[in-house]
């Protein structure tokens, strides 16, 4: 039989004709061609015919996963399948895999009736064939290696000048396999309208279809397409579609779904299109861009993709197992995007179906867990989440790096004069001995315990104290000046503390709002299980100092605590003192970047209102039991003799004591005991000036969140069950090694590697994923499906390919020619396979080949929720085709955001925001725009490789009544009716032709008509309707026109916006 | 397929309509009338449930129906269904669900977990032994102490079964012979987000399809004019926001998603006409919409174009539909006086479960409400008393209007909030004031009506209120026995995601609780 699958499909229907029959049978004796099908046993192929149905049926039970592995029996690896005597291989009586799939008994039947899973005939009868045949196996395709050389079939002779390129080839030889042949080529309107919007996402210009109906020569098609490639609406469209699988988003997600502010790196990825990045670098510099020499700021923003993830702010949350849901998220994101699988599952446990180990996963994860990073942002302040990349405007680049030579500058130069200043004299600092430091602003925290100083405060652990610092107002000396510590400022502090038992992170002193709750913004003095432990915070941990004491201080003795700062913003500018003198302290975190204040022009709450507070914080762990005395706070450097009287002013200290221990400092040279000469005055003012303009200037400059790898990367564990409270095993970075059985060039097994090798490992031109599922990718945006039409999916629940040597070329092509995506792009919409038309040749094929698996057709389905906004504004003359910048918000009903309860309103633009491209509009995840939802637009909370295309109510309820499409409608009926003020059958075709791209035929051109004089008869009538009707949008009507025959006719650019047409790319 | 699935309808109107195409092809000016094409075509829109026409996947994978999931073999006493899961696994006890979720945790030991315990040991430290070390959230965690709390307001009981209700909620303890009262309800998430995501979703993390959405998906619709799936969200209500992902498909198609009615002129997004438009007008336009839709099946030869027609069909009606059923003047002054003051004020909780009550008439499948505020940190005694008066007389009316019109017998209406309330005080305790944080350990819901055995509460908290001692009922529970009155058996209720089976209670064991349904 030879056509099986054919026949089984004509002898059912009714309908059909014989004329068709006999065209059928024509067809295929001309082709002569050797069908062949699934069922035949001579060629069954692992890949094809059996994986999809073992590992659906079997291997949740009988598959990778060790621990759900039932009756030891393992059916994806052929040498234990036949080891347990499941299968035995020629002989499909003796497979007991056959026995217990065909029983009868509930309790032995396979699978199991409670899976709801239950093999047909079909399926045991490809099984059985399979092992009579020897029950060969195949690795899973798509870790394959793709062979080096994939020859292109040789079309049949009746054929060979259909044929236009390699695609075409395959692509023929896939239909002539199913009995189908090519359809008609499509008119090159239609052609060019479909590549159009296919390239850039935008309708044909009226330019464009003059120019292809004058010549739609191979020369001209040539050069639109080159010229459609070079357009910056290629690269948005490139770009949108990134979006989706980045998940890119304008907020945070989760409750309180706050910006965030990334569409700078939206720009990079709309700029990095357009100059046609080569795509093996597109991944590499989102993955690693920080990492690699002498990185670009390009490159650095580039990475901001690991970082799009939602995060939280709430209230309460526990900072570690947030982090590990945003590492896992890129991870998984990283999977999907890049390799085409899901990585979800081994997140808890081995992959049930796929080789990848929970092992793997977190091997994986810890490329992507070596930031500095909190799992919550701040809800106190604006801060970029940590580790965030400073984005200079050219001008303030040049200025910072001037400001901080000059620092550098003026550093040395005081330490130069301080070398020469210690050699020449050093009596003169013994005279400050027994002298109080100057300006102390002191808090004596007389409270209701006997203290150092008289009596003392004793904390309850809720209750803070606090204090607004004051400086002296030269102008008016009853209204001192209220002020903050600040980063460029040298300021000490000193108080006495008796705590009464030792813990974690027990706050003493701070001036902060909140601790998690603002990522630790501020200055803060804790107790660290007993260690004095200081940090100055912009945002924990990434932009932070922090020192912590070697040694505890006593409990239920008073001890004085010091720390004096310079102002530098490093950590060797902050010395710790116990009792008077330094102590040895570890350094924890050293890059401060920007202030620790709060600031009003950052939007910081409580900006101005921050005070020093002692005892307590929002939400932490306070002095319980603990009591303080006598505080007091310089607004400059101590030097160490001054940090020494401070402590030997306390009556508890013997007169002995204290003099051996100035004695002591005595002998220590320090540079700010020369603080009040009259050239060191000079030198610290002149770099207290610098410092503050380097602050000013950095306060003023944009952040995004970024990729950094740590100093110290936190080292990464196996979490049981995925949960972030029970690590397990330490692992270390490494690829899916266990997957693809490759190892990195130059790389020994256990060495650290970091994400640029995880990059070189994806993109290595023999990778089997990274250039399948990058090559499917695009195919998809082209066809509507990808040729493995689970574009997120490549393992083995994934769908296989429907022309699997396609993909090969496809790929092979691709990584060998640069990773160019623009020659990609040419190739598909030049290729005869592309160019038919989306009606099949014989209209029964329909049925056989619903959704064009075998490309006997071209493509047709429902443009994106972007593209037909973008179309409706193109082409009615509204778009701006403005690139990037922050996002924008058109049309949308209102209070839908205040509905949702996060306090924020939507603010609707007035201007070119409302006719902004799509990607464009602004994205709230927990309420993204309601219009873009109906067309299966996704939240973007997750990555997403693959849109579902629905058709729905909801959707024509949009093109109906949304103010965006019937603004549109006016517009375009305003330009036709301008240009066409008597001719009303050209007004019509002109309006055909910008919205439906074609002209009308006399059928439509007669609807069309009688619908006007409908509408002009309905809006006569109707008083003030045409009016009201018109005032719909923020842009205000020709003042010119007829409101009447404006009306009509913008009800008839509704209808052909409406129409199938103008909805559909066919 | 069900037997109003949109698939036959597509087969039989593929192949009559190319020739009544052709015949308004050959006859211009007088093209098939409307309604008349379609008779011809096969089917009249009347029989065709909206669920089918709320879209057709034109490309889609994996979850979809004609990718039916994998149900396994039907119990004979399932019963047909529009949806992918047809018929059903078993005979529903429940047609339709009306979910009453109190956003942001309303408290237990105010409402429906009486603890004498916390009165007498009243500002007393929540004993170590008691709290064994399990997590706070970082709001409490940290307080130098946690001392219990017990309710301010005295609990009573009430009805045949003698369940205790607090005297907050007056309305309702009128109906407890009606309903299951869990006390033994624990999660996993101590945080809003994550949990009501829980809650509606089934797991944590965002992407998962609502439980809306898989009814939607898996018994289609009972009513050819509405959605199926319902979201009637209180108005004015300013605490922990919500997300449009819980009322989401999820991975399932988007038509699956809630659509929210809300309050005012619109009740859904986009339903009105533009202005200056009438329906005379917009009937006249889609006709010819519809003329030029004729012409392109014809050249296109593509099903899809019925889809299309009907798309703009089911809008079309729609428009009359929705504002039909929103509009409640036409309910009796007595019916209104049940549901107290703010009835008339349109999205007040109060004229939201009017609103369910009218839907749930209308066959609507499944209807959720939410009302925000119950998040109390602080002042549990007035923001317990505000909450309970929005919502107490407006509940009571429901179930009475739905016991007087006999369908509490099928419809299931379910209480509850994403977790409960700490049994010590956040804040300060004082003698009239007090807070409390958010604790998953333990919190109350009730289910009435539609199959759920009434007057009986369901398992006990330890007598410090803290953790569970008897019948612990988690999210997965609720979820298998929630699917299982509608006649769903939740292991074998499945759709594609990620190459496994994906289920709403998810791959950890579930049970259905057998002891709270009616023999």
């Amino acid at each position: 039989m030879p056509f099986p699958f054919l026949l089984d499909r004509i002898a059912s229907p009714k309908s059909l004709s014989g004329q068709w029959l006999g065209c059928a049978a024509a067809v295929c004796i001309g082709i002569g061609l050797a069908s062949k099908t699934s069922a035949d046993d001579s060629s069954l192929q692992f890949n094809r015919d059996i994986r999809p149905i073992l590992s659906d049926a079997c291997f949740a039970c009988h598959g990778p996963d060790k621990n759900s592995r039932q009756a030891e029996l393992r059916l994806d690896d052929r040498n234990s399948a036949i080891e347990h005597g499941a299968i035995v291989a020629g002989d499909h009586a003796s497979s007991s895999i056959l026995d217990r799939i065909l029983s009868d008994d509930p309790d032995l039947v396979m699978p199991p009736p409670k899976t709801g899973k239950k093999l047909s005939g079909e399926q045991i009868a490809t099984l059985r064939k399979w092992i009579d045949s020897g029950a060969e196996y195949q690795s899973h395709w798509s870790f394959e290696p793709i062979p080096d050389q994939v020859a292109s079939p040789t079309p049949s002779p009746d054929w060979a000048r259909w044929v236009r390129s390699d695609i075409d080839r395959f692509a023929l030889v896939g239909m002539q396999q199913h009995g189908l042949l090519p359809a008609n080529e499509a008119d090159p309107l239609k052609w060019l309208r479909r590549t159009r919007f296919d390239l850039t996402g935008l309708p044909p210009t009226i330019e464009e279809i003059r120019e292809i109906m004058d010549d739609s020569s191979e020369i001209s098609r040539e050069r639109i397409v080159d010229r459609l490639l070079a357009s910056d609406a290629y690269a948005e469209r490139m770009a949108n579609m990134w979006l989706d699988v980045a998940r890119y988003a304008d907020t945070f997600g989760y409750q309180s779904d706050v910006n965030m502010d990334v569409w700078p790196w939206r720009d990079w990825v709309i700029r990095s299109f357009a100059q046609n990045l080569p795509y093996d670098q597109f991944i590499t510099w989102q993955l690693a861009g920080d990492l690699l020499p002498n990185a670009t700021d390009d490159q650095r923003i580039a990475t901001t993709f690991n970082r799009l993830h939602r995060q939280t702010n709430e209230g309460g949350s526990i900072e570690e197992e947030f982090r590990q849901v945003y590492i896992a998220d890129r991870t998984v994101t990283a999977g999907t995007a890049f390799l085409g699988l899901t990585l979800e599952c081994s997140r808890c446990h081995d992959h049930k179906y796929d080789p990848i180990l929970q092992r793997d996963f977190y091997s994986l994860a810890s490329f992507f867990a070596d930031i500095d990073e909190h799992g919550l942002y701040s809800h106190f302040t604006r801060s970029t989440p940590t580790p965030a990349l400073s984005l200079y405007t050219p001008e303030q680049k040049e200025e910072h790096q001037r400001l901080l030579q000059a620092i550098a500058d003026a550093e040395a130069k005081w330490t130069a004069w301080n070398e020469t200043e210690a050699k020449r004299d050093r009596s003169a600092t013994t005279e400050l001995l027994a002298e109080a430091p100057a300006t102390p602003w002191a808090f004596p925290l007389e409270g209701s315990v006997p203290g150092v100083f008289g009596t003392a405060t004793q904390f309850n652990g809720d209750d803070a104290v606090s204090f607004p610092l004051q400086r002296p107002n030269p102008a008016d000396e009853s209204k001192p000046i209220q002020y903050q510590l600040s980063r460029p400022e040298p300021f000490s502090i000193s108080l006495w503390i008796r705590p009464a038992e030792h813990a974690p992170r027990v706050i003493i002193l701070h001036q902060s709002v909140a601790a998690e709750d603002a990522a630790f913004r501020g200055a803060q003095l804790v107790l660290e299980n007993g260690k004095p432990q200081f940090s100055l915070i912009h945002f924990w941990p990434g932009d932070a100092i922090r020192i912590e004491a070697l040694q505890p201080i006593p409990i239920d003795t008073w001890s004085q605590i010091g720390v004096t700062y310079d102002g530098s913003s490093r950590a060797n500018g902050i010395q710790l003192f116990v009792n008077g003198e330094s102590v040895p302290v570890r350094v924890d975190r050293d890059q401060l970047s920007r202030d620790f204040r709060y600031l009003p022009e950052w939007g910081d709450s409580n900006a101005n209102t921050v005070q020093l507070a002692l005892g307590a914080r929002f939400r932490d762990i306070g002095f319980r039991s603990g009591a303080l005395d006598e505080l007091k706070v310089f607004d400059q450097q101590l030097s160490l003799l001054e940090m020494a009287s401070l402590f030997a002013q306390a009556t508890p200290i013997t007169s002995e004591a204290k003099e051996q221990l100035l004695a002591h400092v005595n002998e220590t040279w320090d540079p700010m005991s020369l603080r009040s000469h009259p050239d060191g005055l000079a030198m610290q003012s002149e770099l207290l000036s610098l410092r503050r303009k380097e602050n000013d200037l950095v306060t003023q400059v944009r952040q995004i969140m970024a990729m950094k790898s740590a100093i110290k990367p936190r080292v990464t564990h196996i979490l049981e069950r995925g949960a972030y409270d029970a690590p397990r095993d330490a692992v270390v970075p490494r690829p899916l090694s266990r997957l693809i059985a490759r190892s990195i060039p130059g790389v020994e097994p256990d060495q650290p590697i970091d994400r640029t090798m995880l990059a070189h490992w994806l993109t290595s031109p023999d990778h089997p994923l990274t250039s399948r599922v990058t090559v499917n990718r695009f195919w998809a945006l082209f066809f509507g499906r990808g040729i493995v039409a689970s574009l997120e999916d490549f393992g083995s629940q994934g769908m296989v390919p429907t022309h699997p040597e396609l993909l090969d070329w496809l790929a092979r092509d691709f990584t060998r020619n640069g990773w160019d995506v623009k020659r990609f792009c040419k190739q598909v919409v030049l290729s005869a396979t592309y160019r038919q038309d989306s009606v099949h040749r014989n209209l029964e094929w329909d049925g056989i080949d619903p959704d064009n698996r075998w490309l006997a057709r071209g493509p047709r389905h429902r443009l994106s929720a972007e593209q037909l906004r973008d179309a409706a504004l193109a082409s009615t003359g509204l778009l701006v085709p403005k690139i990037g910048g922050p996002s924008v918000m058109p049309y949308q009903p209102a209070g839908l955001w205040e509905e949702s309860g996060t306090g924020k309103s939507y603010q609707q633009e007035k201007g070119e925001g409302l006719y902004r491209r799509s990607m464009y509009t602004f994205w709230r995840r927990t309420a993204p725009p309601p219009s873009m939802l109906a067309f299966d637009a996704t939240s973007r909370e997750t990555c997403t490789a693959r849109r579902e295309t629905t058709t729905t109510p909801l959707q024509a309820l949009v093109l109906l009544n949304d103010p965006q499409y019937i603004e549109a409608a006016r517009a375009v009926s305003e330009t036709v009716l301008l240009a066409h003020p008597k001719d009303r059958s050209a007004r019509w075709s002109e309006l055909a032709l910008r919205l439906i791209h074609r002209p009308l035929t006399p059928a439509e051109t007669s609807i069309l008509a009688r619908e006007f004089e409908e509408q002009l008869d309905y809006f006569q009538s109707h008083g003030d309707s045409a009016k009201e009707f018109l005032s719909i949008g923020e842009r205000a009507p020709n003042p010119s026109l007829d409101p009447i025959e404006l009306a009509a006719t913008t009800v008839l650019a509704e209808t052909l916006i409406c129409f199938d047409e103008f909805v559909m790319k066919r | 397929m069900g037997p109003f699935s949109i698939e036959p309808f597509l087969r039989i109107h593929s192949e009559t309509s190319v020739m009544n195409i052709q015949n308004s092809i050959a006859n211009q000016a007088s093209a098939l009338a409307r309604r008349e094409w379609l008779v011809r075509a096969g089917m009249g829109f009347g029989s065709i449930a909206l669920a089918d026409l709320m879209g057709r996947d034109t490309k889609a994978l994996g979850a979809s129906p004609s990718d039916a999931p994998s149900n396994g073999p039907a119990n004979e006493s399932g019963v047909p269904s529009h949806g992918a899961l047809n018929p059903t696994h078993h005979r529903p006890t429940a047609k339709r669900v009306i979910y009453l979720f109190m956003a942001g945790g309303p408290s237990q030991l105010e409402t429906f977990d009486y603890k004498p315990l916390l009165n007498e040991k009243q500002g007393e430290p929540l004993p170590d032994s008691v709290r064994q070390g399990q997590r706070l959230t970082g709001m409490s965690g940290n307080q130098a102490s946690l001392p219990l709390a017990g309710s301010i307001f005295p609990f009573a009981q009430h009805g045949q079964c003698g369940a205790w209700v607090s005297d907050l909620l007056p309305h309702t303890a009128k109906h407890v012979d009606e309903m299951a009262i869990i006390r033994s309800m624990t999660t996993e998430a101590i945080n809003h987000d994550p949990a009501i995501t829980f809650l509606q979703t089934g797991n944590q993390v965002s992407g998962r399809p609502s439980i809306g959405a898989w009814l939607n998906y898996g018994l289609g619709s009972d009513n050819e004019n509405l959605p199926s799936f319902v979201v009637l969200i209180t108005k004015g209500k300013v605490d922990q926001p919500l997300y449009s992902r819980l009322w989401g498909a999820g991975f399932l198609p988007a038509r699956y998603q809630g659509v929210q009615f809300r309050s005012g002129k619109e009740p859904v997004l986009y339903l009105t006409n533009p202005a200056g438009i009438d329906g005379a007008s917009r009937r006249k336009m889609l006709d010819r919409l519809q003329e030029l839709h004729e012409v392109q099946a014809a050249q296109t030869h593509d099903p899809e174009l019925s889809a299309r027609i009907a798309q703009y069909e089911m809008a079309y009606r729609m428009q009359s539909s929705v504002p039909e059923v929103t509009d409640l003047t036409s309910e009796s002054e007595a019916t209104l006086e049940r549901y107290g003051d703010q009835v008339k004020t349109p999205g007040t909780f109060a004229a939201n479960c009017l609103l369910a009550r009218r839907l749930a008439e209308r066959n609507v499948k499944y209807i959720q409400l939410y009302h925000q505020g119950w998040d109390h940190h602080g002042g549990v005694p007035g923001g317990m008393r505000t909450q309970c008066k929005e919502t107490d007389q407006p509940i009571g009316a429901l179930l009475q209007d739905l016991k007087d019109r006999s369908m509490l017998d099928d419809t299931l209406v379910i209480w509850g909030g994403e977790f409960g309330r700490t049994n010590y005080s956040q804040g300060k305790l004082t003698a009239d004031n007090y807070g409390r944080d958010h604790h998953p350990r333990c919190f109350s819901m009730w289910m009435a009506g539609g199959g759920i055995r009434g007057g009986m509460t369901y398992g006990e908290t330890c007598p410090f209120g803290y953790n569970v001692v008897d019948n612990p009922v988690n999210v997965r529970d609720f979820h298998a026995t929630l699917l299982h009155v509608l006649g769903i058996d939740h292991e074998r209720f499945s759709a594609k995601f990620q190459g496994l089976d994906a289920r709403l209670t998810g791959v950890d064991p579930a049970h259905v609780l057998d002891e709270i349904l009616r023999a």
